[in-house]
């Protein structure tokens, strides 16, 4: 659905010029939903404006729906752009304007007969759960509720993507999970390809198919999220997994452990499998939980333990043997005494 | 310094006449300076730079000439433009004439106006109507006047406050109204009642229009 390629942006400050987007190339597939994370000033925001041009590129192209935008200008542009929604972290409503002229101003704009607006505010309205508040002006409403209308608004006119500029960052926890909710159940109703930026790991966790990480401009991990949850290459990566999944064991508990402290991740089915007591039971090696949990991402589960091996040397690493031959990922984080 | 209530009596039909003399040139002039200065003002915002528009020469030529006639002081425009008041007005005298300058002077100045109310919108929301797909048009008509609507109605209270101001230096080319009142009989003649009648009908004045602006502005912002 949008293909982007080698996609450069650079700004000129008066401190010469910036990169802000390096030579990016990714792919987003029809009716998934695609995360980009990092930290503020990593590019990401540049990224997502280059999608629909509101910032043009340096070079590179910018294909959605086949279409090379970076070819288009004036008109051609504005028409492309209909097909294309997006909702900003600061919700950018009218504030002049009732909910319903914010909406139906977006179909105003893409020529809708006036005799089907009122009708298709109303269906729009309904989707994103505000019917009650047709006339209210935005600053009557809620954050959550005035992204709402932003989504209501970006949805206007049928959009093929719909691209979210920290659409969340702005909201508190509650809000953040309902409009994920919502933005997750649009995507699978109306099969809309949605791409979000965020610096928040868990919307990724929560709602996205695959992801991106950048960093200085340039995207340095990519992949299904479950798969870079499950192994994750960067020390970035590393770090922003850590902000939702974390199994830092205390330094007093691991100091007063003497064995073989190790990692061991367990992906998709054989999560919940006894792999742990069968190797306990196979092999002369005491084994000792330290940290545990099973984290659900997209409903699939991924296991992960930190736990304390005793025994001979051979009997551990046998041990650990054992459980890489059954599909877990084992990482050594002490080798022990 | 007295006030004398027999001279008011006796002058008030002059003073209904010049009050009437200071509407009609705020009236046109204000007329004009919203018909050419608003959407000057507004494509002094539009070609600036990063905006829809964007159009370099264009934006130094209006902000050029929008300069010039703001930087030339009121009394030598009124001389200035006698013979375009001639052409326009067939006359250079009267209420009707003196509109001519003053309207030349409040384009600009409102013009400047609208664009710095403008400014003041959040760059977001235009951004959000040109990612949404709307035309110029509609952003100009849906999104940059509706959400600089308060500050334009400041913007027209200071405007008109300023063409009264303006508008007491008409009485130079005979144009009439309140303030050449207050010059002609307070300043040159001593008369104190007439000065301070004029004065107190010009505070009025001023008074209400400041207050009817304020109370527009607040009640049609939806903030």
């Amino acid at each position: 659905m949008i293909q982007i390629e080698q996609l450069s942006k650079t700004y000129q400050t008066k401190h010469g010029t910036v990169k802000g987007v390096d030579d990016v190339t990714l792919e987003v597939k029809t009716g998934e939903i695609f995360g980009i994370v990092g930290y503020s000033g990593a590019g990401k925001s540049s990224l997502i404006r280059c999608i629909n041009l509101l910032e043009r590129p340096t070079s590179g192209t910018v294909k959605v729906g086949g279409q090379d935008l970076t070819k288009l200008r004036g008109d051609g542009l504005r028409k492309a752009r209909l097909k294309i929604g997006m909702i900003f972290q600061h919700f950018y409503l009218i504030s002049q304007k009732t909910v319903a002229e914010n909406i139906s101003f977006a179909l105003r704009a893409a020529g809708t007969p006036s005799k089907n607006i009122g009708p298709r505010v109303d269906e729009l309205l309904e989707m994103v759960g505000l019917s009650d508040k047709r006339g209210v002006y935005p600053a009557q409403l809620s954050g959550g509720q005035k992204q709402r209308v932003g989504i209501a608004r970006a949805l206007a006119n049928d959009p093929a993507v719909l691209l979210c500029d920290e659409a969340t960052s702005a909201l508190d926890p509650n809000t953040t999970l309902s409009i994920l909710r919502l933005l997750k159940d649009i995507n699978r109703k109306l099969n809309i390809t949605i791409v979000l930026i965020t610096h928040e790991m868990n919307v990724v966790k929560e709602i996205c198919d695959r992801m991106a990480v950048m960093q200085s401009g340039r995207v340095i991990e990519e992949g299904r999220v479950y798969d870079i949850f499950a192994d994750p290459k960067t020390a970035l990566t590393k770090e922003f997994i850590s902000s939702v999944v974390s199994f830092n064991v205390p330094e007093e508990i691991l100091k007063k452990c003497d064995g073989t402290i190790v990692k061991v991740l367990f992906k998709g089915e054989v999560a919940g499998d006894g792999i742990i007591s069968d190797m306990l039971q196979s092999y002369p090696v005491k084994g000792n939980f330290l940290h545990g949990a099973i984290e659900y991402i997209q409903e699939l589960p991924l296991g992960i333990f930190v736990m304390e091996l005793k025994g001979s040397q051979t009997d551990v690493s046998q041990a650990i043997h054992y459980l890489e031959q059954r599909e877990a990922i084992v990482e050594v984080i002490d080798h022990g005494n | 310094m007295g006030i004398e209530w027999e001279r008011i009596i006796e002058l008030w039909p002059e003073i209904q006449v010049a009050f009437y003399q200071t509407l009609i040139m705020i009236g046109i002039s204000l007329g004009v300076a919203l018909v050419i200065g608003l959407p000057l003002g507004i494509l002094l915002f539009v070609t600036d730079r990063g905006l829809f528009w964007e159009n370099r020469p264009v934006n130094s030529v209006i902000g050029f000439v929008v300069n010039i006639v703001r930087s030339i002081p009121f009394i030598i425009l009124l001389v200035a433009l006698i013979p375009l008041t001639q052409l326009i007005t067939g006359t250079t005298i009267g209420p009707v004439a003196a509109s001519v300058s003053l309207s030349v002077a409040a384009i600009p100045f409102f013009a400047r106006i609208v664009e710095t109310a403008l400014r003041d919108i959040d760059k977001g929301v235009i951004e959000a109507a040109i990612a949404v797909g709307a035309t110029p048009w509609m952003i100009i008509k849906d999104v940059l006047l509706p959400e600089a609507k308060a500050s334009l109605i400041q913007g027209i209270t200071l405007t008109v406050i300023s063409l009264i101001a303006y508008s007491a230096m008409a009485g130079v080319v005979g144009g009439g109204g309140i303030g050449d009142l207050a010059i002609r009989f307070g300043y040159y003649r001593y008369d104190n009642t007439i000065m301070i009648v004029t004065v107190v009908i010009l505070i009025v004045l001023v008074q209400l229009i400041q207050q009817a602006g304020d109370f527009t502005a607040k009640k049609l912002d939806k903030r």
